[in-house]
């Protein structure tokens, strides 16, 4: 950019309105001046998938410093670092250099930590805003294809996840590619060619370390990356949902501008899930794979369960009773392949056509900016509730053995338990959910914040209650929306460039 | 008079055990060699009287080491694998009775006869009511029951069940008796080993296990492939079948993990000639340092629960907290 | 075109001031701003604590404390920042319908199907010419991407290094003698020579059982299997392929950590609990000469878990 020699700018926004002229000379910024003034709903639910998004942030950066230093080979090794147990023994390239990262890198092991732990935070977060999505109907049309692109945005997550804890090569995680070789092994006709394809030969083999890494730093992320781009760009297109309230419509959007104040307070929030992910890759010891040995097909631990966001596969497989069906010279294991292939899949194809499922349901074809209470829809949150309870559940039901030695019970009695749950519970938790949903409908003034009451008593010795009057500082007065200002003015100015009969606040929409 | 007995800490090397213990008539070591040994203690016909064809022919040539038992349920014929059959032997003089046999790595020590006097009338006080006055599982005044035959069982496996706390049983109806605060402490425990024992001597004897000449790294290796499927691979133990379980190695001393591998009390599997004595002090060596002291570099250890913890605290501190801090940020409308 | 032609919507408003919509949220603006201070100061101490630790290699634990303390503060400030001294709002935007004028949705549908629908209509055979190549080009696209990856299904999936006459050896690579083990013992074992190999350790590792001091038969027709009291077993779960190493001696069963499948050792390990469909195959074993444990063959049936070629 030129500087201006010694002459004062002629430009009654100084030095930085020079520059934003230039900007413009090049790119045309002025016209995006809208993009600065997009109002944003705040309520505190809408910062969910903000959490996910920045935890995703995080995962970007430690990850790379992670590739700077993993070595995503299956190739022996002998180990000469400073952790004795290890000294001497053969372990693979992958093992070593994520032992080395843990001990020998400075810095290394709150990196790991930070990426394994930014991981757990992402898929929760996007479960619990998924799940906000869902019970406020936010997915409604117009938005059907946002709930589309996130429910992939889970799946990949949770794929990305199992990838990524698996490429140290060490025990707890090699039992589970074991696991997954055998569940790949077990789909009927084309089993055996995708895992002899994917692994390049029978298990363990030599190439499924180096393609579960290019596949978890390269291929994942940049469809991650397409994704959420996507998933933000639809979000800002079409507007942020809102609930009902004061002065909210169909039409319109109350908020923060974006320009300073959501930013603001987004970038902090982003510090902050940063922080809170360095403060327990600090403190929370995560994965010690060094405890765990390396991976040797023939060594197993007992307690070995899969991250928790997997918990629910490990679950179903667990309860799933022994049936396999052989016959016609076939072989189809039906224990592995109905919890771990089609149930899954039939989840998930449920959710991905829930939106359709909704809108034939309740023959509702109209667009939707207005977010429902959850109250208000007792079926769509029992059904909900339900779902989620199941796979609760399943997530319980991979850690029978930890149940059975924490309460001293017998193993056999916490399987058996854990089969009844897996069917009563949801079963349950739908007419439970329906009723407390009628219950909260037919309760005035559910969920706002109560008043005080003043209790007084008559000389009669009859008690009546008086709400009380609202502590100054307790009240929540809120002002009527205007919209975002272009200009501030001095109170006796007069707004420059606003012609004399354009009506404040007035969109004018050329095209 | 009492053996000392080396609880994993001091290194216990079986070349000098008079001057250590000042036990009554060893004077002097016989029939030691060096770790070639095959011939060089007494009674041993080395291998040649074992052929493999029927398993008692490879009894016989431990026959006339261990004091005329019949077939123990620890035989094996591995050479330093717990049995007599060691590097290093140790016999009274007088009476010819082994007192320690073993190697640089576990001596396995015979308790003194001098404590049956005592052994005894601990037993009858606290044993006999369930394992019968004879030992033999016939608990006196009822019919031969569940209780277990202690008879020929060898030192070790009384010492090991009576010094873990798991006997005297505090319910001897539960599935599987588990480790407590002993009630008879070590030398208790070992003077009811020795009147037990001296019932019909056998083998292996209460182990002292030197950790100098360790290695930790074919230990982490030993571990992983044998004990981590019921112990977990960070020693913490998990429910097995039928309320059996595997019990927590945080807290056992280093001498009854010995004993624990050597006998295999209750549903554990024995290891008797699958693993050599420097196997058993390598996996040793590794329980008593990495799996009781763990190193936890990264902060705390959540118990060593692995992903479930870890998914607990992901969730509820991790999104949890989060979701806290987005309730301030955000509004309440 | 109008003469304004503009892509986005662009409203012009003033606001005066003090307009209470622009005044800062909190009661006592000062305040806050010298609590926003602190929290920044701090944060900036605690963000120089980070490299100070760094570079005096300190305790792990103290990088992740400082950075996250140091990031944490300056958030949490920041968001302060923006929730209490900036202008309160609430502000409102109009929402424009999404959807197009009906003359654009005309328009729209003319495009896309008289100019370019119009054109294949005329020219239909090239069209699906045209069509077919695109997809067959999809099809053969993916042959190397999917092919090319590995082998073909086949070998170690039906059978292991197993053979007659095969020494049965542990880690350590020492032949294992019949007068080794006693009754109640476990040991891991390998075909020779394969116990250091991925095929000997993924597909062959075999757990050897003693069960008693003479021949054992675990079902009809084995009564040569299991001399001396030995009896071995293919020690992949035949649920999903997990090493199957928990042995409880007393209840005679196997029991497989990863989803506590049960088998009973003593009749061929058959499952008795758990998600296991079938038993573990066994190993027929011999004795040599010298009382090594050999390999009478190799497993009679696929080891592992199930798939669809499997016969049985």
């Amino acid at each position: 950019m030129s500087k201006t020699k010694a002459t004062k700018s002629t430009n009654p926004y100084g030095k930085v309105g020079d520059i934003l002229n230039e900007l413009d000379d090049r790119l045309g910024v002025a016209k995006g001046r809208s993009l600065l003034d997009k109002v944003f709903p705040d309520h505190w639910s809408f910062m969910l998938g903000e959490i996910a998004l920045y935890s995703f942030i995080v995962l970007l950066l430690t990850g790379i410093f992670l590739t700077l230093y993993y070595i995503p080979s299956s190739s022996l090794v002998t180990y000469h670092g400073s952790y004795l147990p290890l000294v001497g023994q053969k372990i693979s390239e992958a093992y070593a250099s994520s032992v080395n990262l843990s001990f020998a890198v400075r810095g290394g092991l709150l990196m790991r930590q930070m990426h394994h732990w930014a991981c757990d935070i992402f898929v929760g977060a996007i479960i619990v805003h998924m799940a906000r999505v869902f019970f406020t109907g936010a997915f409604r049309k117009p938005r059907e294809l946002n709930w589309t692109i996130g429910t992939t945005l889970l799946v990949l997550a949770i794929a990305e996840g199992f990838l990524g804890y698996s490429l140290p090569d060490d025990l707890v995680s090699g039992t589970g590619i074991r696991i997954a070789y055998s569940i790949i092994l077990s789909i009927p006709v084309v089993g055996t060619y995708v895992a002899f394809f994917l692994f390049g030969g029978n298990f363990p083999g030599m190439t499924i370390i180096p393609r579960f890494f290019i596949i978890h730093v390269l291929i994942i992320p940049l469809i991650l990356l397409g994704l959420v781009g996507a998933h933000l760009y639809l979000l800002v297109r079409q507007k942020h949902t809102q609930f009902p309230g004061k002065g909210r419509t169909e039409n319109n959007v109350v908020g923060t501008p974006m320009y300073p104040v959501f930013m603001a307070k987004t970038t902090g929030f982003l510090l902050v899930v940063g922080g809170a992910i360095a403060l327990l890759g600090a403190f929370a010891q995560i994965n010690p794979i060094w405890q765990f040995g390396f991976y040797d097909a023939a060594r197993i631990s007992y307690a070995v369960q899969p991250d928790f966001y997997m918990g629910f596969l490990d679950g179903a497989l667990r309860i799933m009773p022994a049936w396999e069906f052989s016959g016609f010279g076939h072989t189809i294991p039906l224990e592995v392949t109905l919890p771990s292939v089609v149930f899954p899949g039939i989840v998930f194809t449920l959710v991905y056509m829930w939106p359709g499922i909704e809108r034939k349901y309740t023959k509702d074809n109209e667009l939707h900016n207005l977010l429902d209470r959850p109250s208000l829809r007792p079926k769509r949150t029992a059904a909900g509730a339900s779902v989620f309870a199941l796979m609760a559940i399943l997530f319980i039901g991979s850690s029978t053995d930890v149940i059975a030695n924490f309460f001293h019970m017998s193993l056999n009695t916490v399987l058996w338990l854990m089969r009844i749950l897996t069917i009563v519970v949801p079963l349950i938790t739908y007419p439970v959910t329906y009723r407390i949903c009628k219950e909260m409908q037919g309760f005035a003034g559910a969920g706002k914040r109560k008043t005080t009451n003043v209790v007084v008593r008559t000389a009669d010795g009859e008690y009546v209650a008086t709400p009380a009057p609202v502590y100054v500082d307790d009240a929540h007065h809120e002002l009527d929306a205007l919209p975002v200002p272009t200009f501030v003015v001095e109170s006796d100015e007069v707004a420059p460039s606003v012609a004399e009969d354009a009506p404040t606040g007035v969109r004018r929409a050329e095209r | 008079m009492v053996l000392a007995l080396a609880l994993g800490a001091a290194p216990f090397v079986a070349v000098t055990p008079a001057s250590a213990s000042g036990a009554t008539g060893s004077s002097g070591v016989t029939g030691m060699t060096g770790t070639s040994g095959s011939t060089g203690s007494t009674g041993m016909t080395g291998t040649s009287g074992s052929t493999g064809a029927t398993g008692s022919a490879g009894m016989t040539a431990l026959r006339s080491v261990t004091m005329s038992s019949t077939s123990s349920p620890f035989q094996t014929t591995r050479f330093n694998a717990g049995t007599p059959y060691s590097s290093i032997v140790v016999k009274n003089p007088k009476t010819g009775a082994i007192e320690s046999y073993g190697n640089s790595a576990i001596t396995y020590n015979v308790p003194s006869s001098s404590l049956n006097a005592l052994g005894e009338a601990l037993y009858m006080s606290n044993c006999a009511s369930c394992h019968g006055v004879a030992a033999n599982g016939v608990p006196s005044g009822g019919t031969s029951g569940s209780y277990p035959n202690l008879v020929g069982l060898g030192a070790a496996t009384i010492d090991f069940w009576v010094a873990s706390g798991r006997m005297p049983a505090a319910n001897p109806r539960a599935v599987q008796a588990e480790r407590g605060i002993p009630r008879l402490n070590a030398a208790q425990a070992e003077a009811i080993a020795a009147w037990v024992n001296s019932l019909h001597p056998s083998y292996p004897a209460i182990p002292s296990v030197n950790l100098a000449s360790a290695n930790v790294s074919d230990g982490q290796a030993l571990f992983a492939l044998n004990c981590a499927a019921c112990h977990t691979i960070e020693g913490d133990g998990d429910a097995l079948a039928a309320n059996t379980y595997a019990p927590s190695l945080r807290n056992i001393p280093a001498y009854q993990v010995v004993e624990a591998i050597r006998t295999g009390p209750g549903n554990m599997p024995r290891f008797t000639g699958n693993l050599s004595d420097f196997q058993v002090r390598d996996i040793v060596a590794y329980v008593t340092s990495e799996i009781q002291h763990p190193r936890n570099n990264g902060g705390l250890g959540l118990g060593g629960l692995g992903p479930v913890a870890e998914g607990f605290v992901g969730l509820l501190l991790g999104v949890g907290l989060l979701a806290l801090v987005g309730y301030w940020v955000g509004e309440r409308e | 075109m109008s003469e304004h032609e503009q892509r986005t919507p662009v409203a012009i408003s003033g606001l005066s001031v003090d307009d209470p919509h622009l005044q800062p949220a909190a009661r006592r603006p000062e305040l806050v701003e010298r609590v926003i201070t602190i929290l920044f100061v701090v944060g900036i101490i605690l963000c120089v604590g980070f490299g100070v630790a760094y570079v005096q290699n300190w305790a792990p634990w103290t990088l992740g404390a400082t950075m996250g303390g140091g990031l944490s503060f300056l958030g949490i400030g920041l968001i302060a920042w923006g929730k209490y001294l900036m202008p309160r709002g609430p502000f409102v935007e109009e929402r424009h319908s999404l959807a197009s004028s009906e003359e654009e949705r005309t328009a729209f549908a003319a495009a896309v199907v008289e100019r370019g629908g119009a054109v294949v209509k005329r020219r239909k055979v090239l069209g699906g010419l045209l069509g077919t190549g695109l997809g067959v080009f999809g099809v053969v696209a993916a042959f190397p991407l999917v092919r090319s990856l590995g082998p073909m299904p086949k070998g170690t999936l039906f059978h292991t290094d197993w053979a007659k006459g095969t020494y049965l050896v542990d880690i350590t690579g020492r032949r294992v003698n019949v007068s080794d083990l006693a009754i109640g013992s476990i040991v891991t074992v390998f075909p020779e020579g394969m116990q250091d190999t991925d095929n000997g350790q993924a597909v062959d590792q075999t757990v050897l059982i003693r069960l008693s001091n003479s021949d054992f038969t675990t079902m009809k027709g084995r009564e040569t299997w299991g001399p001396q009291g030995y009896v071995a077993y293919s020690k992949l779960c035949t649920h999903l392929g997990c090493p199957v190493g928990l042995y409880e001696q007393e209840l005679e069963l196997l029991v497989c950590p990863c989803h506590q499948s049960m088998f009973n050792v003593l009749n061929g390990a058959m499952p008795t609990f758990g998600p296991a469909p079938r038993p573990l195959p066994q190993l027929p074993l011999m004795v040599d000469a010298m009382g090594y444990l050999q390999s009478q063959s190799d497993f009679k049936e696929p080891v592992g878990p199930g798939f669809w070629e499997r016969r049985s």
